[in-house]
């Protein structure tokens, strides 16, 4: 694999092309340079903001999911989260405006969308979010893993992930209750005597039995 | 993009047509068991006998884990174990098993501290894919669940634990649907089932291929509105007994402030997950980056004994092409849904559905046999034909319902609607672990676990969907066990620590906390604790003083 430089807050560092920038960074030894939470991209922890040598835009990116190119620059950006807001059921955009006064304030700058680095539609769905389809926005948020970043560049404090999360829970909890058989009594503990029998190789065959016939062996 | 694989990847889509129609088939039990015993890494003898602790004389422990198990504590033998929290529960792990018991204990009246090294929700948990099972179809019951758990198992599965997940998976659903999850539905408003490796009848509910992230993200938003203490970047270092076997506390290490923290507790719940991150004999992993098997070092030098740890998962499809997404899960969803796993001449040399151990056998065996596709790092893996997806269910398919793949491959411009995916085994679950009762009682009083910490519950092969099952059903437990069993509280001591030195003779100090690749470690020598570490084979007079180095080889 090629070699290459990189720089992390200024300091350079060489690092094998393709790599991630978080395991280049585990290699130099800089591994508390950038916080890591799960290394495959869900957590949200790894933030990083970034320059490219050639002059392209750079933006904000995952640590854990970038791979590294010569030049790059890479700059830590943590995000502190979010205090939590209880979900309502049956909310609608009133409820939301009560919880998340700020949500009106977009100014479709659009900043959010580009700093999504899962590619979620942010500023659209805040627009969705102000109609109140929140059947939408939840769609749109169902990939959002809470890094944090459309919060943190938007200059108007509209905060869409926490309001994405607020709206998935909020519609959650007005689900339909999930209505659970009750199962004919006798039937299931004659089921489970015949699986729970006595001798791991008996009780092994019972339950290929039961897999294959479906319940109990006529 | 891949051109070097453009041979293989064109007798792949030769072959596709043929295999549509003809699914691959099952190993018979010969066949698997043969599998197993040549290719699985479980079998490749790379174990050794503890000689120290309550599994001392156990024969399979694996090399790496082994050498932690035996190691010494970071803690110096003069360390100061006043209390600076005092609390009634102490819950250590912040991922779904240890979110779950902090909302078990809410409304208790209970005061709760919950620790994690990383942040609250960083763990396996949210790195879980493909679904969790849960008997909730017409035709299916706990019984077919315990009957379906206990085949893929080994038969092996502690009975007890398995009955009580398998009829508490209903019920765990519906709690999570009130706590505001989302999981896939039908048109007609009832849960998508799936089915998974080794399930008779559909039973793993998904959101898209992102459950865990579903999962973790509601638990940890809820945990944040309750009134449980999180304390985060606060790495557990080891568990303080009263000196006469009951855990009372824990040493904690908080990783901003550079410095120790004593916590006094009437019970302590173990919740710190698995040991991926140990990367055995040198396979990729698909777990976070704190999953290095602490709370198993800790729980063993207070007397708990483990179960199975010659056990682990290798997930069948860990994501080898390319390099930066090595070991990443590629979920069994996908092949659940119809893409074949083949190899380099297109032959697809086992059906994809096969047991997950049996499966990740066949894969090393096709790669070690010559059949695999070799990347050019010379890493070597088989195809996973993404593309059959779209083909067997319409255009759209994959994309719609697994967009975590599509997302994270599209930036190597690689779409997996169009092109199969290189796939190889990657260590992903902890099998076995500490040993509890149906209360998620340890052996040792005052310590409960829950999770993957735990071992037992899933024999000695786990199915998909029931670990994010057991992190919640037995996460509530051990919560709810605690309020029902609370013992007083006890002084803090290193007594069970001080008994378990005097037999071990080893230099290295575990836990590791990170991944030993991250070179990443705790600044303990930074603490204004004077640290009197010494030789533990001899005496217990202090000569001279240095900081302790957990990393000291």
């Amino acid at each position: 694999m090629k070699k290459i430089e990189i720089k992390i807050s200024g300091k350079p560092i060489s690092a094998y092309a393709g790599e991630t920038i978080v395991h280049a960074l585990w290699a130099a030894g800089m591994s508390e340079s950038v916080q890591t939470g799960c290394a495959g991209g869900v957590c949200g922890a790894c933030t990083v903001t970034l320059r490219y040598a050639d002059g392209r835009p750079g933006g904000t990116e995952l640590a854990c999911m970038k791979p590294v190119e010569e030049g790059m620059e890479i700059f830590p950006c943590p995000v502190e989260p979010d205090k939590a807001v209880e979900p309502v059921a049956n909310a609608d955009a009133l409820t939301l405006q009560s919880v998340f006064p700020t949500v009106n304030r977009c100014t479709k700058c659009g900043s959010c969308t580009t700093a999504c680095p899962m590619s979620i539609p942010v500023m659209d769905s805040v627009m969705r979010m102000q109609e109140g389809s929140f059947d939408k926005v939840a769609e749109d948020f169902t990939t959002c893993i809470h890094c944090g970043l459309c919060r943190f560049v938007c200059e108007d404090k509209v905060k869409p992930h926490s309001m994405g999360l607020w709206i998935r829970r909020s519609l959650g909890k007005s689900q339909v209750e999930l209505k659970i058989d009750v199962e004919n009594s006798d039937r299931v503990e004659k089921e489970w005597q015949y699986l729970l029998v006595e001798g791991k190789q008996e009780r092994m065959q019972r339950a290929k039995i039961f897999r294959e016939s479906g319940g109990l062996p006529e | 993009m891949m051109e070097w694989a453009k041979e293989s990847l064109g007798k792949v889509e030769r072959s596709r047509s043929a295999r549509l129609q003809q699914p691959a088939s099952f190993p018979n039990t010969n066949e698997s068991e043969s599998i197993l015993k040549n290719f699985h890494p479980d079998y490749s003898g790379k174990e050794r006998t503890l000689v120290v602790g309550p599994n001392a004389g156990d024969k399979k422990f694996p090399l790496e884990l082994a050498d932690l198990l035996e190691a010494d504590s970071p803690l110096p033998i003069s360390y100061s174990t006043k209390p600076d929290i005092e609390t009634d529960i102490l819950i250590l792990g912040g991922g779904g098993a240890g979110a779950s018991a902090a909302l078990a204990l809410e409304g208790s009246g209970l005061k709760t501290h919950l620790a994690t090294k990383l942040r609250l929700g960083d763990s396996n948990t949210i790195m879980a894919e493909g679904g969790i099972q849960a008997a909730l179809a017409e035709n299916d019951s706990p019984r077919k669940h315990f009957a379906d758990a206990l085949v893929g198992g080994h038969g092996e599965n502690k009975t007890e634990l398995l009955r009580i997940l398998c009829e508490s998976g209903p019920e765990s659903i519906q709690w999570l649907s009130q706590h505001g999850c989302l999981f896939d539905k039908n048109s007609d408003g009832t849960f998508r089932l799936r089915k998974g490796g080794g399930t008779s009848v559909p039973r793993v509910l998904a959101c898209r291929d992102y459950t865990g992230l579903e999962i973790m993200r509601v638990l940890k938003d809820a945990v944040r509105l309750s009134s449980v203490n999180t304390l985060e970047g606060h790495a557990a270092v080891e568990l303080l007994d009263d000196g006469n076997s009951t855990v009372t506390g824990a040493v904690l290490y908080d990783r901003k402030k550079e410095s120790f923290v004593n916590v006094s507790a009437r019970a302590v719940i173990l919740a710190t997950g698995g040991s991926g991150q140990l990367r055995l004999q040198g396979f990729p992993t698909s777990n976070h980056v704190g999953a290095t098997g602490d709370g198993l070092v800790l729980a063993y030098r207070q007397g708990c004994r483990l179960l199975f740890l010659d056990s682990y998962q290798y997930h069948p499809s860990g994501a080898c092409y390319p390099e930066a997404l090595a070991g990443q899960l590629v979920t069994e969803a996908i092949r659940s849904m119809g893409a074949q796993v083949v190899n380099a001449e297109g032959d697809h040399f086992i059906n994809e559905m096969a047991y997950r151990d049996v499966l990740a056998g066949a894969i090393i065996k096709e790669t070690r046999e010559g059949r695999g596709i070799t990347t050019p790092n010379g890493k070597m893996g088989v195809w996973l034909d993404t593309p059959m997806i779209d083909l067997k269910n319409g255009e759209g398919t994959l994309a719609k319902h697994f967009p975590g793949l599509i997302h994270r491959y599209e930036r190597y411009q690689i779409n997996p609607s169009q092109t199969p995916i290189l796939i190889y085994p990657t260590l992903h679950y902890q099998n076995g672990g500490i040993s509890v009762d149906a209360k998620c009682k340890t052996e040792v009083n005052g310590l409960w676990a829950c999770g993957e910490v735990t071992g037992g519950l899933h024999g000695r092969n786990r199915l998909m969907g029931n670990s994010l099952m057991d992190i919640l059903v037995f996460g509530r437990r051990a919560g709810e066990s605690v309020k029902d069993d609370l013992p007083e509280r006890g002084p803090l001591t290193m007594t069970s620590l001080n008994q378990f030195r005097k037999t071990q003779s080893n230099k290295q100090s575990s836990p590791i906390f990170f991944p030993v690749a991250s070179k990443m470690k705790l600044k303990f020598g930074k603490t204004e604790i004077e640290t009197e570490k010494l030789d533990s084979s001899t005496s217990n007079e202090s000569n001279g003083f240095e900081p302790p180095d957990p990393f000291a080889r």
